[in-house]
């Protein structure tokens, strides 16, 4: 009876916290893609730029590592029951990819465009002995070229 | 090519379902799952039970006999017991079984036939005896529940999850084991018709063994002092019932015309010794 108290409990505060969270990011998330979007980050590896235009080339990065909250892993845990489409770890993964690549723009700053851009995600607490540890890391990367007017 | 800065707008990457209303799904789909399979359990119980084997049975005995580690076996009581049912197998009831008797200190006036040949008597039970025949009918009466495989219905549910996990893995693994320290001894749960098939079983054991009678319906006439009837286990379900089991004992006694005969006493104080606290 304690331990189904606790449960509900979790779950609650889970949905509570995990939803409110969530919310607030994604509001955070579009009010700062919508800032950058005149920075294009593209996946192409040259941007057809004179070479002799572009005054500077450096490597920027962007990390974020999200968690999950107790109401989705539960959920992830029904769906591993049932299988299917485990739509509550979706948001997790695309929080952490635009995030990722928002704090790259931040890195690059006042570049012109980014090129070849890669993101990389990893699974983190996979390791750990209590498995209950569980969030994800999304890496963006590329070259921010800064190009003369 | 020209690029042209614009927010996507829509999220393709997220599914738009309400995450509570999954989980409702999902949960209701789960539950209606173990609803299904507990009342699957319960049909599976009678089809499993003649299929038990003894070897099956002794595997699963393990996982309720952790609880009576020797609890109380090593006193003058229970070797006594032990002794009483060993005559009784011998002399009468010849079942396929090797009986162990385990004195369980507790306030229940009950015994429990558990798999395996292991019969649990609880002293509440052993202090209320007046008389050796009172005692052999209680005892004959769980050889009762042996001879017919009661023993095994009584556990019910439990049983088709116990003897699956032993099957899978083997005696004493984890599952068995939960279930067995799960089930509580004094719920065992057995219908009219085999108290009463277990009643007559008793009876004929009493008169194998005494040559009469003396002693069979003394302990359903027991009432329950205390307010609480459910100490008696499955010696008093409930005054008719009783009422009904005495009867059938009576009916059986003038149609066979056994005789009445007198009560043999109880060589020793059964009581368990007092020990330190």
């Amino acid at each position: 009876m304690i331990d189904l108290i606790v449960f509900l409990t979790l779950l609650a505060l889970g949905y509570g916290a995990g939803t409110w969270a969530e919310k607030r990011h994604y509001r955070s998330i579009v009010a700062r893609e919508q800032a950058t979007l005149n920075l294009p980050a593209v996946t192409m590896k040259s941007a057809h730029i004179a070479e002799n235009k572009i005054r500077s080339a450096r490597m920027v990065r962007g990390s974020a590592v999200i968690s999950v909250d107790y109401f989705k892993r539960i959920l992830a845990g029904l769906r591993n029951i049932f299988g299917g489409k485990v739509k509550s770890y979706e948001s997790l993964m695309d929080r952490a990819r635009r995030e990722a690549l928002l704090r790259m723009k931040a890195m690059a700053g006042d570049a012109t465009i980014i090129v070849n851009v890669r993101i990389e995600t990893a699974a983190i607490g996979k390791q750990s002995k209590r498995k209950n540890i569980s969030c994800l890391e999304a890496m963006a990367y590329g070259t921010a070229l800064t190009v003369e007017e | 090519m020209k690029f042209t800065p614009r927010h996507p707008g829509t999220n393709v990457n997220v599914s738009p379902t309400h995450p509570l209303k999954e989980f409702a799904v999902l949960a209701g789909g789960l539950l209606a799952l173990t609803v299904v399979v507990y009342l699957v359990l319960g049909l599976a119980v009678d089809l499993l039970v003649p299929r038990i084997s003894m070897e099956l049975e002794k595997k699963l005995a393990g996982a309720f006999m952790q609880r009576f580690n020797a609890a109380g076996n090593e006193s003058d009581t229970s070797r006594y017991l032990q002794g009483l049912v060993d005559r009784i197998q011998q002399q009468c009831t010849n079942l396929p079984y090797t009986i162990t008797i385990h004195v369980q200190p507790s306030d229940a006036i009950n015994a429990a036939a558990l798999p395996g040949g292991h019969i649990i008597v609880f002293s509440g039970l052993l202090a209320e005896m007046q008389s050796e025949n009172e005692l052999i009918f209680v005892l004959a009466h769980e050889l009762g529940h042996y001879a017919h495989r009661d023993h095994l219905r009584g556990i019910g549910r439990a049983l088709v999850l116990m003897s699956a996990s032993t099957v899978l893995m083997g005696a004493n693994n984890s599952i068995s084991n939960m279930i067995g320290q799960g089930v509580t001894l004094t719920e065992l749960n057995f219908s009219r018709s085999q108290e009463i098939r277990a009643d007559t079983f008793a009876l004929e054991t009493l008169v194998c063994h005494y040559g009469n009678t003396a002693g069979a319906t003394d302990f359903f006439r027991k009432i329950p002092k205390a307010a609480d009837p459910g100490r008696f286990g499955h010696y008093f379900a409930s005054h008719p019932e009783n009422r009904r089991r005495i009867d059938h004992l009576e009916n059986l006694i003038r149609q066979r015309g056994y005789p009445i005969g007198t009560p043999t006493p109880l060589p020793m104080d059964l009581s368990l010794p007092k020990t330190n606290p």
